[in-house]
């Protein structure tokens, strides 16, 4: 018997959870940077270099955790508005504007002491110490968010 | 009846010669408690006899994993100390009663004034999430993470509310993080994490582990049984179940256990008579009864016995009313509306889940609406199998408009599986497939999206998924009414299965 089960239902009815969820992730900024909801097409600009900067000056600081890993591609490739080896040959090319971190915890540590960062986490490591930006007025877990599954 | 009776009696009686015993000297320990050990999460009480029995209910519930005795005592704690704010969050989770469940968490927020800064996190993110705050529990989980990482019960809060998120990754990785390396129970937890990732072999390697850290108990046994059983290693799953029996006759859920395993590998008469014995040995807690119940009706779906089904689910739904447990019976009825040949039926069941959703009696908020959202995926997917397509896009509006108003993944799974079903009926294999992907812990998801990956060429999609699908081994009604006749075809590609050509063979 599984420890301190729970039984809520519908939990204790559906069946188990035997596969692993697709991630959720979510956009994160500094806790002092002012914007506090993002346009996906501001946010695609700002992700492939056309946006350099926030409106309060400060430079845009694309954080991103191992590119290369499979579970990222997908978020990559919405953010980047590129393909696989294109995001790959950017981030090559950009060094000062798009930093990769080892872990979330990693990315989360740049983006809270670097004013103007912007990372994607996945949603289930945040913490306090950043900013869960809306995009398009939507929180990662509202459906129609832009890194959502669909 | 008399013998677990005496067992609780037993159990309250030995804590309490354990707090006589260490009268004195607890009233240090509370104090040390409520300043926080470093690096140890501080309980908050006035009463150092309060502390002592909340320290004995988390072992108990931890490592002991005697939920049924865990309860007790946190009752005993609380009455204790009606201000001690985290021996309520804990019988609110630990509780095996709905209303229980309601009352306490209610009372846990009322009184978390009186308790640490830490402690308020953790009541707060259990708060959070019962209000379906996610962004803010998670956050306040990790904070309260951070501040105690190598904390056995933080750790153990975490990961058990991980994996209630399915977010099993995330809480092996929790675990391994701590560091600790002596906990039975968090052995177990972390086994079955992965056991849900069907990452086998280190699940095993854990209950190795777990049956050596406590070679006495019954409930590694049975631990290990359950995941074998998960595997599809029937055979050995029983051997595991018998042994831990034999280490204590009183462990009801290796007996239970059995049951299960018999209804699985397609034995329902065997099945039925040991669930017969067990019910018959072992006075349940109300949720442990309805459990098992269910499990027992199931083995007539399994078989194709509809008429019995519904006479085994209608008790079900029977006591569940006069009990006032308003989630039960709406799920039971949404059970019945599943395996029903007749739409009329089909529909007559629904409507009765959503007059039991409507009474909500005895449930927390958040579990009525996931109850609402999937008596509504019933309800679509029942018009889409009538070809009321209209109505069951109409109806998936609905659902949509919950989910985006709501930020529970188990409601929002609800809809991308309805999405995925209404976009497979209208031929739109993309869309359904970027849907069905979102809920791919229902066999009747998993069968569309193989499905649709056949219709679109993707055969190495069809076939992972056929594969999964496949080895699926809950004793659950969706594994029963998909897996089942599923299996039968599968890998055949002449059999009359929805999902053809669809191969094992390398």
């Amino acid at each position: 018997m599984r420890g301190w089960k729970r039984f809520l239902l519908p939990a204790l009815l559906m069946t188990v959870p035997y596969c692993a969820h697709g991630k959720q992730w979510a956009v994160v900024t500094n806790t002092g940077n002012a914007a506090t909801n993002v346009s996906a097409a501001e946010l695609l600009k700002m992700f492939n270099g056309h946006t350099r900067s926030w409106p309060d000056g400060k430079p845009v600081i694309i954080v991103i955790r191992g590119s290369s890993s499979e579970e990222m591609q997908p978020v990559l490739r919405k953010l980047f508005d590129m393909t696989g080896t294109q995001v790959h040959s950017f981030i090559q090319l950009h060094k000062g504007m798009v930093i990769e971190a080892d872990s979330d915890d990693a990315v989360i540590h740049f983006v809270s002491v670097t004013h103007g960062a912007i990372g994607v986490v996945d949603l289930y490591s945040l913490t306090k110490d950043v900013r869960v930006v809306k995009i398009d007025g939507k929180l990662p877990v509202e459906q129609g968010y832009i890194l959502r599954g669909n | 009846m008399q013998l677990a009776n005496r067992r609780h009696e037993l159990v309250i009686g030995m804590v309490l010669a354990v707090l006589a015993a260490v009268c004195f000297g607890a009233a240090v320990a509370a104090a040390q408690q409520a300043d926080g050990k470093a690096g140890t999460l501080p309980l908050t009480t006035r009463s150092p006899e309060a502390l002592q029995l909340v320290q004995t209910a988390w072992e108990l519930n931890l490592d002991q994993v005697e939920q049924e005795k865990a309860v007790e005592v946190l009752r005993k704690a609380v009455q204790i100390d009606p201000n001690f704010a985290m021996a309520h969050e804990l019988l609110a989770q630990s509780s095996l009663d709905p209303a229980e469940q309601v009352r306490e968490q209610h009372k846990a927020f009322a009184t978390r004034g009186f308790a640490s800064p830490a402690e308020r996190q953790v009541i707060e993110w259990w708060q959070d999430a019962s209000d379906h705050k996610l962004i803010s529990a998670i956050t306040k989980m990790n904070d309260v993470l951070a501040q105690y990482p190598h904390d056995k019960w933080v750790v153990f809060l975490s990961t058990w509310w991980l994996t209630l998120q399915t977010q099993n990754e995330r809480a092996v990785a929790v675990y391994q993080r701590s560091g600790i390396t002596d906990s039975p129970g968090l052995m177990n937890n972390t086994a079955y994490a992965y056991a849900y990732m069907r990452q086998f072999e280190p699940a095993f390697a854990l209950m190795d582990q777990y049956v050596a850290a406590l070679p006495g108990d019954a409930n590694p046994q049975d631990s290990y049984a359950e995941i074998l059983r998960m595997a599809g290693k029937f055979d050995k799953a029983v051997e595991h179940y018998r042994a831990a029996l034999t280490i204590n006759p009183e462990f009801y859920s290796s007996e239970f256990g059995i049951a299960d395993t018999y209804s699985l590998m397609g034995d329902q008469d065997r099945a039925r008579k040991e669930y017969e014995v067990a019910f018959k040995r072992f006075p349940l807690p109300e949720l442990h009864q309805v459990q098992w119940k269910t499990r027992e009706a199931q083995t007539y779906v399994r078989e194709g016995d509809f008429a019995g089904a519904d006479k085994a689910f209608q008790a079900i739904a029977d006591q569940a009313h006069a009990k006032h447990m308003s989630q039960v019976e709406a799920d039971t009825y949404r059970q019945m509306a599943m395996y029903q040949p007749s739409p009329k039926k089909t529909l007559f069941f629904i409507n009765r889940a959503d007059a039991a959703i409507r009474e909500g009696k005895n449930s927390m908020p958040a579990a009525l609406q996931q109850e609402r959202a999937q008596v509504l995926r019933a309800r679509i997917e029942a018009n889409l199998k009538s070809g009321n397509r209209l109505t069951a896009q109409s109806e998936l509006k609905r659902l949509a408009a919950m989910a985006s108003n709501s930020s529970d993944r188990l409601i929002e799974v609800a809809w991308q599986g309805a999405a995925g079903a209404v976009a497979f009926s209208q031929h739109k294999y993309d869309d359904a497939i970027s849907h069905l992907e979102e809920d791919t812990n229902n066999p009747l998801s998993l069968k569309l999206l193989a499905e649709a990956y056949q219709k679109i060429g993707d055969s190495a999609g069809a076939k992972r998924t056929s594969q999964t699908l496949a080895s699926i081994n809950d004793p659950t009604l969706e594994q029963a009414l998909v897996v089942l006749p599923f299996r039968k075809c599968y890998p055949d590609s002449g059999c009359s299965g929805n999902v053809k050509a669809v191969s094992l063979k390398k």
